[in-house]
């Protein structure tokens, strides 16, 4: 696999600065499991994912982790420790880490949190795991990636109000209690109820220090994918991944292009007259709208032209 | 968008004084580079496949208790032996004047020395790799 680390670091670099993900690796997608690993700074969730990378690893599954921190809004630089955390799996040869920074990205992910997962999921890995920044009440991309999201906390986090919110707490298909050896949290007398037919969510309590419930929590994710693929509900999740996923791209492609027509003359004329209250920016955007539409439409014919002249080349060559 | 440069800050071997690479790794991320700390006890090899599954531009290697010559000899090699090219590695910690030499010699680029700022560093790299 390190042959194929060089190839794939260098793939994922070119993604993570809005490179297009190649065709025909993302024909190659679609049968890795995305696991998403989300919850508050400092409840373990890096040294959570290191534990799970043993349990995976010891069942022959190959593991790529890409381990999310915070862009600095000062410096724009950013400190990434998840992979202190994992180090001791560097070497193995199932195991690829990629820490990322979120480059102001909000939501918890990276602006191209899914086409690494994509380029992951190419080049083989049975598992990829996404673990994100860490979130608040309102960071819940992540279960537009993944297809199991398991939500991670620990004791004394708040009470049961606290549960009943929208957001975090609305996405976790396994919630797991973390630093359960702490505050002498007690675990429910009875074990999870779940099955592969119906999903209850089931609350898993663990201790990443002593390794304590990781495998009743790999066991958790095991039924959850089993559960989706019985159910139809992974056909209806990756759907709306793609959805999201296109619609991500979609609108940076959008807000590029109207960043570069508000650089423009006749932009910048409208903005004067804007300030000088001879038009209201409700006119303005209107105004805008149809001269950013206008030369969308001018460039996108023009890309779909040239692309098809490549397309004919190419099978030209073939010949 | 350019992406900001990318750092590795590791300690390798049984060294635990981490202290100082910490602070270096806090000072480039106030530089505005995006550093990858993996923190002591690593093995040369751990920081290589780190290095390669991090795509870094910058290696920067901590020692303070003696086993700089070994350890960073180990790294250098492994560079090379997994072809990894265009990397920057320097180095910091306690290390004499006449290991500063031979460390050189292996491609280690800079060496910094206690007394040293994370100006100097910072900008030592920002020239070296731009």
């Amino acid at each position: 696999m390190k042959m194929r680390d060089n190839e794939l670091t260098k793939l994922v670099t070119r993604l993570e600065s809005g490179g297009p993900l190649p065709t025909e690796l993302y024909r190659r997608t679609g049968n890795a499991r995305i696991l998403g690993i989300t919850g508050p700074p400092g409840v373990g969730k890096s040294s959570l994912i290191d534990r799970l990378i043993d349990n995976l690893r010891r069942q022959d599954k190959t593991v790529g982790v890409i381990a999310i921190d915070p862009t600095s809004p000062i410096s724009g630089g950013a400190l990434l420790g998840d992979r202190l955390r994992m180090q001791r799996h560097s070497e193995d040869e199932g195991v690829f880490i990629r820490s990322l920074a979120t480059r102001h990205h909000h939501g918890g992910v990276t602006d191209s949190t899914s086409q690494i997962v994509h380029a992951l999921d190419a080049a083989g890995f049975d598992i990829v795991i996404v673990e994100t920044v860490g979130t608040g009440q309102d960071e819940v991309e992540v279960a537009e990636v993944a297809d199991t999201v398991v939500v991670v906390l620990m004791p004394e986090l708040g009470d049961e109000i606290q549960r009943a919110k929208s957001g975090l707490m609305e996405i976790a298909d396994v919630l797991v209690i973390n630093k359960a050896d702490l505050f002498n949290a007690h675990a429910p007398a009875t074990g999870p109820h779940y099955s592969a037919l119906k999903w209850e969510r089931p609350t898993i309590h663990t201790s990443a220090k002593s390794g304590e419930g990781i495998t009743t929590l790999c066991g958790a994710m095991d039924v959850h994918h089993a559960y989706l693929v019985h159910s139809g509900k992974l056909a209806e999740r990756r759907a709306r991944a793609v959805r999201a996923e296109v619609t991500r791209l979609l609108q940076s492609r959008m807000a590029a292009s109207i960043l570069c027509a508000l650089e423009g003359p006749q932009a910048q004329t409208i903005l004067t007259d804007v300030a000088k209250r001879k038009l209201d920016p409700y006119d303005a955007v209107e105004k805008l709208t149809k001269e950013i539409l206008g030369s969308q439409k001018r460039s996108s014919k023009h890309a779909a032209t040239s692309t098809r002249r490549q397309t004919k080349k190419r099978r030209k060559t073939r010949r | 968008m350019k992406r900001p440069l990318k750092v590795l800050i590791a300690k390798a071997g049984l060294d635990g004084h981490e202290r100082g690479a910490l602070v270096v790794a806090m000072g480039l991320r106030d530089a505005g580079m995006e550093v990858v700390y993996t923190g002591i006890r690593n093995t040369p090899e751990q920081i290589i496949a780190a290095a390669i599954q991090e795509d870094v531009d910058v290696i920067g290697l901590s020692s303070l208790s003696g086993g700089h010559m070994a350890q960073f000899r180990r790294v250098m090699e492994l560079l090379k032996k997994e072809r990894v090219k265009g990397v920057l590695v320097f180095a910091g910690g306690i290390i004499p004047d006449d290991d500063v030499k031979k460390l050189k010699k292996l491609g280690i680029k800079e060496v910094f020395g206690p007394g040293s700022t994370i100006a100097a560093i910072a900008e030592f790299i920002t020239k070296s790799q731009r």
